[in-house]
């Protein structure tokens, strides 16, 4: 009898447990990028400028665009 | 301000491999490291598809993201770059990246991971003069400095594999798609979306 109560209240702490692990967060972390630390790339401030957009136009529909 | 993309046309890629043939040349990546590979589906089975996978330069990039050094930035035109000198060798990036671009070298025993490479749309990065010795050196050479399109594009016999100004892709993708009347079924698209989408 003590046993069978025993084990009742072991299975009803062992469910308890059981629910509460499947029962997670369900929020989802959102990672912002930091602040890039390192040096300058010189290429950054190339693509500004109107040239360099116009030369890559013209190889992509030199070499890319469909014949 | 344009923004440049890559774009893989299944119907189109043959695996051949020559985009990753193409990429480990130009950039004289060493063994091991792979910052393009050809991925295909269903091998061997009729239907079949593949796809040319690398760096896909993400407007929000996770890798940047979860970085703890802060070694990455993008340019001006939406090309991820990052920093060898700042970057550890944590891997974060690559268990961030949904597409496992990137890789590292392995120089030392026990499996220790050198500094991150990984796909760099041939645009070099942050070291010192464009296309200078040390920047080939350390990130392959900068073809986009000089008014080029990434290699693996360039050199795509199909023209499967396109690089370039992302509105310019989409354009011709589109093109594509009217001309051979339909949606590509490859990626399941009915199963997504069904039928009537």
């Amino acid at each position: 009898m003590k046993t069978r109560a025993l084990l009742k209240g072991a299975s009803v702490v062992l469910l308890a447990v059981l629910g509460t692990a499947c029962g997670g967060a369900m929020d989802v972390t959102v990672y912002e990028p930091g602040v890039y630390k390192g040096p300058k790339d010189p290429l950054v401030a190339m693509q500004a400028t109107p040239e360099q957009k116009a030369a890559l136009q013209a190889r992509f529909t030199k070499s890319q665009a469909d014949r | 301000m344009a923004r440049m993309k890559f774009l893989c046309d299944s119907e189109r890629c043959i695996e051949c491999n020559g985009c990753v043939t193409a990429c480990k040349n130009e950039h004289e990546v060493p063994w091991g490291v792979n910052r393009r590979r050809v991925v295909t589906l269903d091998d061997g089975v009729p239907g079949e598809r593949s796809i040319s996978v690398a760096c896909m330069h993400c407007t929000d990039a996770p890798c940047a993201a979860v970085c703890p050094v802060d070694c990455f930035y993008t340019t001006d035109d939406g090309i991820v770059l990052h920093d060898k000198d700042l970057c550890i060798g944590c891997g974060y990036c690559f268990y961030a990246c949904p597409f496992g671009a990137p890789q590292y070298p392995q120089k030392e025993a026990f499996g220790v991971r050198g500094k991150m490479d990984k796909c760099t749309f041939c645009a070099g990065g942050p070291e010192g003069k464009d296309n200078s010795e040390a920047e080939r050196e350390k990130y392959g050479r900068n073809r986009i400095a000089e008014g080029k399109l990434p290699m693996c594009a360039e050199m795509c016999a199909t023209k499967a594999l396109l690089a370039g100004d992302g509105d310019m892709v989409a354009d011709i993708y589109r093109e594509r798609v009217m001309k051979r009347s339909g949606r590509p079924q490859s990626w399941g698209w009915l199963t997504a979306y069904e039928e009537d989408v």
